[in-house]
């Protein structure tokens, strides 16, 4: 044959089997994960259980708009690949998952797959959820579909930009991402163990405090992997290392951690942005001994480090206080400091107790990406309500009345004064994130506590 | 669960601050960052700001009073606060945009007071205002009658009279000597009220251009943070206020 | 036809201080408790958010928090041969609206009253003899006892984080305390406020006079608080915009810091806004009320029915409701007979003012409770048969705001207005302090609240009349305290001073302001021939309407009444809880 025909020939198989290897990949029926533990048919949860398991894994922080009915879906996440809806996930049959078997149930947590077969974005983090107990996935189901009311709702269906419309790619993507499905124990103690699953599982902790590497995937999904929790990037806003020797995680009391995370405030600071809402949603539910559980695990895996992505601190905060006291010869950061901080964070930068977070220390301040100072000083921010501390304490915002050299000024003065000494802010910083903020929608106030039934929520 | 700012019945409360200003022009903060390192305007810039003021209020284009009113207006502000010796008067300040912005607004309509009949306007005094007018009506029928009583006994309305004429007639409308009809009797305690809110307000409402009268009295304006101040006595403040807007100086 | 809405356990008229309270009792009870609020939905923020709040005009002067005559008000006159005519623009008292109530924009001072006061006419009899008493003065008991109402007394305190320092506990005289003052349980929840410059000119001039300075109880966190509801307070900044403003960093006490966010997480209750009570309606049997009635915010007509009706709109609100509704006879002051409208009183209240050309006062350095005071000459100190008057007051110096537009006090000399004005403007702000005289006000026969024959409000419902005069009781007392503040000024040897006290025939006067201290008009006491509400706050004629706020005082107490408002509001529901409902019916 000639060089061409055969080349040709060639070429045309290779076009076949790749043409093939698509269809498989697209049409090729989806595996489900079968449950990683046999349980009798009639098994049931303990009544409450699902519920509690709902709020571990905060089902509701996505699957729930703002204002909306719980669980019904829309909920917008801004992703890198664009904007993102929640599914319908109440048990209404013709929008919900109310037609949903076991199986097709325990699909969508393990692998990803609804019960079309449609693959699910990795904004529903299943990656971790696939280490869920069958237990925690019999009760979820329980939950879905007998204590949730059932809500007529079809949201927003999503729809990406190529290539990310694609949703074979996702199985592509699985193919690499996901690990073997169900929690293996591995701190070797039942405390640290049960702290691990909330962590890893449940919690999904890593979804935004691991970094993620160029596939999107999450570095490392345990403890036994460096990475693991060691800090991430969530839009503009930096997200703490819990396993650095010298981030709060490890260096407050365990008592102030619990409070963090029960009330979304502690002597030192409070919680803002997705934070305030995962305390909100979820872990202000978590039972005492749960809590406690996760908190021993995470500092069981405390790494002898300083996280890089916080400046280290001077010894001297006094002259930044004296030298607001004295308000003579200012800087223009250390003006717009008086003028807009000062009368709840004060002239000493350490705010108030469980009321004013700190600035001076704080790692979101000095962080090396400015991007969450930026976003609070422009936005605000607003603590959850929660059982224990149900007051909503909210930071109002500065976009209305600060330009972007102010800003950059304000910004700078923060990160630079006091003990902190992390680097300056710029305009060319400041910008686009103004630019985003106001591109977003309306945020939520961070809350759960209800309005005037007749008046709008607040 | 997003927050509105509205009360619903009652004026949203961003009325204010999302009104546009007036003035077109040059970026009015733009100005004041010559002072935004904390450096006081002294006497250099606060003359240039002061001309700069002035050139305003010429270039104003009055939405409530008419010319005659407006006459009347700049006259007995500048009276009432007059431009003359150190710090500001009523003109550089803007008091006349404050009161014509004002008066055009719900307050000049009366819509937070009770304005239901019937009416005596000859009740006694502490029983509080009894005119059947709004404040919008009520300022131009006294401006109407003031200017009246001028040219009866002066020859020209009050913004034609010579200064001392104008302080008299002034004081005389303090004392209720000649008194305008009772309807009208609480007109020169409202305008001397509104002048000094013109002056003293946060220059939103648009008096007080650039913190002027702020600066004259030492008021910080609306920084509101002074807890390392509770025990500093004695102590000359030295700061320079700052608006809600955020101007500074 | 009123729209009926499904029945409520209890319901709730006002969503201020002492509705929040009383929402908040309820609900832990296990009711099911529905409150409705005539003004707007208020939070923290956006609705006195930094920097905006910080708005003389717009809240200071113009009352953009208050409640806004055009949607109610009243009628006033001095006397019965006067025509009342309506309080049109707000000037005397500045009544509250919205969630939060007058409890977003009070001062915080925050004060118990003396034991003797709330057996005055009890202890007068005992120490002085009837005959003190003049004719037409109509004081009264409570009913309850400071001893019954101290451990409420602390709760409200502890509510609030008030920051103070005691100055009896448990019978023991604490230094730089009150050492005049009932006897507490325990200490104040937070340390003082730190005292600016007035405070401490004044705290030396008055101890050298003999005198006994401690600072005012405050409102104001002085640090970081967390009360029973696990609602919180930070500190006071001192930002200077504190009385007519709602707190911008949450450290000022009120419902929206204190207890609203805790009350709202309560599944077993609700509130609706912009909902106006019309009437309560009194149910079949003539002893109870089914319910209310109210305009909703389209303007419909609701019925609301309760096996439990909470009066706790603003003091005088109250009476009016009372009123209109029939419950109680109305009081007729010619016949002496009916009690609802009965014996309304007032504040009487005094100052001089100290000039001093050469001290820096920074003013807008301000705290709504930061003041120093003595009470020298409070009720229980003075012998009223010697100097000829039944009353007392406390003596103080604060400093609480430095706002140009209304707190701008000149020295006289300077003109009104004009250059002399301007120059006096600069030369005298910041260069002044204040030490002034906050007294009691009795009740008279002829100062109380009726129905206007002639002016009706929006509903066409007749609007509440007020007949209210200074007395001469009264006007000696501010002018005994004048006697004894003005030497304390003098004695300070100001650069000059100027005297502010209401002289013999000084008639009530609408237009400046001077407090909102409206108190009684349906007040409690033992005898229902003399009271609308019996010690418990419930109402004689209607066993399950209880009626809360300052309209329940007999007579004005020398202090701010919002202390003994909150200490009243959790007697009552201890009342409530631990026997009325248990087995509703008349408690006494």
């Amino acid at each position: 044959m000639r060089f061409l025909t055969r080349l040709a020939v060639i070429l045309v198989l290779l076009g076949v089997a790749g043409a093939v290897a698509l269809a498989a990949i697209i049409f090729w029926p989806a595996r489900r994960t079968p449950p990683v533990t046999t349980l009798p048919a009639d098994w049931k949860p303990a009544p409450g259980a699902g519920e509690a398991v709902a709020r571990a894994a905060d089902c509701i922080a996505c699957h729930t708009t703002p204002g909306g009915a719980p669980y019904a879906g829309g909920f917008r996440i801004d992703s890198p690949f664009g904007a993102i809806y929640s599914s319908n996930i109440t048990p209404d049959r013709e929008t919900g998952i109310g037609g949903y078997t076991l199986d097709e149930f325990r699909a969508a947590l393990y692998d990803g797959v609804r019960q079309d077969g449609r693959r699910l974005y990795p904004a529903m983090p299943y990656v971790n959820y696939r280490k869920l107990s069958e237990e925690d996935v019999r009760a979820l189901y329980d939950y879905f579909m007998n204590g949730v009311k059932p809500v007529s709702h079809t949201p927003k269906r999503t729809e990406l930009a190529f290539p990310f419309n694609q949703r074979w790619g996702l199985r592509l993507w699985q193919s690499v991402a996901l690990p073997r499905a169900g929690f293996t124990p591995h701190r070797g103690d039942a405390t640290l163990d049960r702290g691990a699953y909330l962590v890893e599982a449940l919690g999904h902790c890593g979804a935004c405090h691991s970094p993620r590497n160029a596939l999107f995937m999450e570095s490392g999904l345990d403890a036994n992997d460096p990475d693991f929790l060691s800090g991430g990037q969530l839009g503009d806003w930096p997200i703490p290392d819990l396993r650095a020797a010298d981030m709060p995680t490890q260096t407050w009391p365990a008592s102030e951690l619990a409070a963090f995370l029960r009330t979304g405030r502690n002597a030192e600071t409070g919680a803002a942005g997705e934070m305030s809402l995962t305390i909100g949603h979820s872990l202000q539910y978590l039972p005492q001994a749960d809590l406690d559980a996760l908190i021993a695990y995470l500092r069981a895996i405390r790494q002898d480090r300083a996280a890089p992505a916080v400046a280290a601190r001077r010894r001297e905060p006094q002259p930044t206080a004296r030298r607001l006291t004295a308000a003579v010869d200012l800087t223009l950061g250390e003006r717009l400091y008086l003028d807009n901080c000062n009368a709840c964070h004060f002239a000493d930068g350490r705010g108030a107790r469980a009321t004013f977070p700190a600035l001076d220390g704080n790692p979101l301040v000095t962080a090396a990406s400015p991007g969450g100072i930026i976003s609070m000083i422009l936005g605000g921010a607003s603590m959850p309500s929660t059982r224990e501390r149900p007051l909503a304490l909210v930071m109002p915002g500065f976009a209305w009345r600060l330009n972007d050299d102010e800003v950059a000024a304000l910004a700078t003065f923060v990160r630079q004064g006091w003990s902190n000494a992390a680097s300056a802010v710029t305009v060319a910083d400041v910008a686009p994130v103004r630019a985003r903020l106001r591109a977003a929608q309306a945020a939520t106030a961070g809350t759960l506590h209800n309005g005037p039934e007749n008046g709008e929520g607040r | 669960m997003t927050r509105s700012v509205t009360d619903g019945a009652h004026r949203p409360l961003t009325t204010w601050f999302d009104r546009p200003s007036p003035l077109a022009g040059p970026d009015r903060r733009a100005f004041m960052k010559a002072g935004a390192l904390g450096v006081a305007i002294g006497p250099a810039s606060a003359g240039a700001l002061a001309q700069t003021s002035r050139a305003e209020l010429d270039s104003y284009q009055p939405i409530f009073f008419a010319a005659a009113e407006w006459a009347f207006i700049l006259a007995a502000c500048a009276r009432l606060i007059p431009s003359e010796g150190e710090g500001p008067g009523a003109l550089e300040a803007h008091v006349p945009i404050f009161l014509d912005r004002d008066l055009a607004g719900p307050y000049g309509r009366g819509e937070d007071w009770h304005m239901g009949g019937p009416h005596d306007p000859n009740a006694p005094e502490a029983l509080g205002f009894q005119s059947p007018l709004t404040p919008a009506q009520l300022f131009r029928a006294s401006i109407a009658e003031v200017d009246a009583m001028c040219a009866r006994a002066f020859g020209s309305p009050f913004a034609g009279l010579d200064a001392a004429r104008q302080e008299t007639t002034l004081k005389f409308l303090e004392a209720g000597k000649p008194g305008l009809r009772p309807e009208l009797r609480d007109f020169f305690s409202m305008l001397w009220r509104n002048v000094r809110e013109g002056y003293f307000s946060d220059p939103r409402h648009g008096g007080n251009r650039g913190m002027m009268a702020w600066r004259h009295i030492g008021f910080p304006g609306a920084r509101g943070a002074f807890r390392e101040w509770a025990d500093q006595h004695d102590r000359e403040y030295p700061l320079g206020p700052v608006s809600i807007a955020g101007e500074r100086s | 036809m009123a729209r009926r809405e499904r029945k409520a356990d209890a319901v709730i008229v006002g969503l201020g201080w002492t509705g929040s309270i009383l929402a908040m009792e309820l609900a832990q009870a296990g009711l099911d408790v529905l409150a409705l609020e005539r003004g707007p939905d208020r939070s923290t923020v956006p609705d006195f958010a930094y920097p905006k709040m910080l708005d003389e005009l717009t809240y200071g002067v113009r009352y953009g928090l208050m409640s806004r005559p055009r949607d109610s008000t009243l009628t006033i006159r001095r006397t019965r041969d006067e025509t009342a005519l309506p309080y049109r623009v707000l000037g005397s008292f500045l009544p509250g609206e919205g969630v939060g109530g007058a409890g977003v924009h009070w001062n915080g001072h925050t004060w118990r009253a003396m034991p003797e006061e709330l057996r005055l006419r009890s202890y007068v009899a005992e120490r002085f003899g009837e005959s003190v008493i003049p004719d037409g003065m109509t004081i009264q008991d409570w009913g309850v006892s400071y001893d019954e109402l101290e451990p409420h007394y602390d709760r409200f305190e502890y509510l609030c984080g008030i920051s103070g320092q005691a100055g009896n506990v448990g019978g023991v005289i604490q230094p730089g305390g009150n050492p005049f003052e009932g006897r507490r349980a325990r200490p104040y929840p937070l340390p003082p406020l730190p005292p600016t410059l007035n405070c401490m000119m004044f705290e030396k001039t008055a101890r050298e006079a003999g005198y006994h300075p401690f600072p005012m109880p405050s409102a104001n966190a002085s640090g970081a608080w967390v009360n029973e509801y696990g609602m919180q307070l930070g500190p006071c900044n001192f930002c200077g915009f504190c009385e007519r403003f709602g707190c911008i960093n949450y450290s000022k006490a009120s419902p929206q810091t204190c207890v609203l966010d805790a009350l709202k997480r309560k599944p077993n209750f609700r509130y609706r806004v912009k909902c106006d009570v019309l009437r309560v309606e009194k149910a079949r049997d003539g002893r109870s009320a089914a319910g209310v009635t109210y305009v909703d915010e389209r303007g419909e007509e609701v019925f609301q029915p309760a096996d439990l009706v909470i009066l706790a709109a603003y003091a005088y609100h109250n009476v009016h409701l009372l009123l209109l509704s029939g419950i109680g006879a109305p009081y007729d002051p010619v016949a002496g007979t009916g009690v609802v409208g009965r014996n309304y009183a007032y504040q009487m209240n005094g100052s001089t003012t100290l000039f001093f050309k050469d001290r820096h006062f920074n003013p807008f350095v301000g705290a709504g409770s930061n003041a120093m005071v003595i009470d020298d000459f409070a009720i229980n100190r003075i012998d009223f048969a010697r100097e000829g008057f039944i009353g007392g007051s406390y003596i103080s110096s604060g400093q609480f705001n430095g706002q140009p537009i209304r707190s701008m006090v000149l020295p006289s000399g300077v003109p009104g207005w004009g250059a002399g004005w301007k120059k006096g403007v600069k030369d005298w702000y910041g260069r002044s302090m204040s030490i002034g005289s906050h007294g009691s006000n009795m009740s008279y026969r002829d100062c109380y609240l009726d129905l206007d024959p002639t002016y009706v409000d929006r509903y066409g419902r007749p609007m509440l009349r007020m007949t209210f005069d200074w007395k001469r009781n009264d006007i000696r007392m501010t002018q005994f305290m004048r006697s004894k503040i003005e030497p304390l000024a003098k004695g300070m040897q100001p650069t000059s001073w100027r005297s502010g006290f209401k002289g013999d025939g000084a008639r009530y006067d609408v237009r400046p302001y001077q407090t909102t201290h409206n108190v009684g008009g349906a007040v409690m006491g033992t005898d229902p021939r003399t009271s609308t509400l019996n010690r418990y706050l419930q109402c004689w004629d209607a066993h399950n309407v209880f009626v809360m706020g300052a309209s329940a005082f007999p007579q004005n107490i020398q202090y701010n009444p919002t202390g003994t408002v909150g200490a009243l509001a959790y007697w009552a529901a201890k009342a409530l809880r631990e026997d009325y409902l248990r087995f509703p019916r008349p408690l006494t």
